[in-house]
């Protein structure tokens, strides 16, 4: 297809996008072909480094960095390593996608130019509206929602939708019965093995080896399933009211800013204070002992969860 | 009053802000989302949703792992 004049609203790099593309002061932005790529993609480390410091723009990558550094210079090496690389990884991998969107959004609107598809157009929409590849990503997960999935979630809706005959099937034990009962029978031995987790987990003592192992496992196993992303489809959730998010955001800063206040005020980072105690301190007697370990185990593994879930 | 209560008392003061936030959020029709949703929302993007993972694993290394 010859090349024409992007002025397609596809090709117009949206708001939000456009200060992730890493055009900075310093960055090669001026060799870049369209949407941001270096054209002949030469110097690939420049173009590492470029991704990682648009990825910077991202606020939850700066407050892992944070985190780590925290964890790093308190006392805590491995924790402060582990979210380091997860931040710095984050970052990069942030910032290619929403260079790479650039390239994308162009062709998708050369294609729309030529008589595309409506489901075109809409994937073509929906990438302006959110950074990178996610939002093409949730877009296509939302267009296959309506395919057949296996038996789970969507399985109470295929009962539903079923004609009078399937249901007599599903009495006889069919897929509509064993789909019923499939899924609180799902959840019933997710929760058995959440307790037994916990349990387990909890029955050994803080900072030990055999607690780290599974701790470190289970994050790292959520970490890994979060970055292939949502594990269902969802609409795209529409964003809170201002004042609402802001005020959420007060309490978060809040409680941060006291935990800091805290951390600083104690003899020194890796020394605790009973004076000015942190979150961590005030929580040590209830994880000295085995149920509380578990209970606040079984109360991490839910947020998790629900996390997850999102 | 010693410093060691008025650090707790911080930390209660900012519990309690969240609680009343929550309540304002359901049994009002006050322009405030749920935690629920503010979290829902936050994860909508794979960036941040990978973010809040990884600060949640932080929460388990930090009080369990050496």
């Amino acid at each position: 297809m010859m090349a024409r004049p992007r002025r397609s609203r596809a090709a117009r790099p949206s708001s939000r996008d456009q200060p992730a593309t890493g055009r900075e002061p310093g960055d090669e932005a001026t060799d870049r072909g369209p949407g941001g790529v270096p054209e002949g993609g030469a110097r690939a480390l420049p173009s590492h480094l470029a991704n990682a410091l648009a990825g910077l723009r991202e606020p939850i990558v700066v407050i892992l960095l944070i985190i780590g550094f925290m964890s790093w210079i308190s006392g805590k090496p491995l924790d402060g390593l582990l979210i380091l690389l997860a931040g710095v990884s984050l970052a990069w991998d942030a910032g290619r996608r929403s260079r790479q969107a650039g390239p994308a959004e162009a062709s998708s609107a050369e294609a729309s130019s030529a008589e595309a598809s409506s489901a075109e157009a809409s994937s073509a929409e929906a990438s302006p509206r959110e950074p990178g590849s996610a939002a093409r990503e949730d877009a296509v997960q939302a267009a296959t929602a309506a395919a057949p999935s296996p038996a789970g979630l969507a399985a109470p809706d295929a009962t539903t939708d079923a004609p009078p005959a399937p249901t007599a099937a599903g009495q006889a034990g069919g897929p509509g019965a064993r789909a019923r009962w499939r899924r609180p029978a799902l959840l019933a031995a997710w929760l058995a093995g959440g307790a037994l987790y916990a349990v387990v987990t909890g029955s050994f003592s803080r900072y030990s080896w055999p607690a780290t192992v599974p701790v470190a496992g289970l994050g790292a196993a959520v970490v890994a399933i979060g970055w292939r992303g949502p594990r269902h489809p969802r609409p795209p959730t529409p964003r809170p009211p201002a004042v609402g998010l802001a005020l959420w955001g007060v309490v978060f800063v809040a409680a941060c800013l006291w935990e800091l206040w805290s951390l600083l005020e104690q003899p020194d980072l890796a020394t605790s204070s009973y004076a000015h105690p942190t979150i961590s301190t005030l929580t040590d007697p209830v994880l000295s002992t085995w149920a509380g370990r578990s209970i606040v185990l079984a109360g991490w593994l839910g947020l998790g969860w629900f996390l997850v879930e999102r | 009053m010693n410093s060691h209560d008025v650090t707790v008392l911080g930390y209660l003061v900012v519990l309690l802000a969240g609680i009343i936030l929550q309540l304002l959020a359901t049994r009002t029709r006050a322009p405030i989302p749920p935690l629920g949703k503010v979290l829902a929302w936050a994860m909508s993007t794979r960036t941040r949703r990978v973010g809040m993972l990884v600060a949640w694993a932080w929460v388990g290394l930090h009080f369990f792992a050496r």
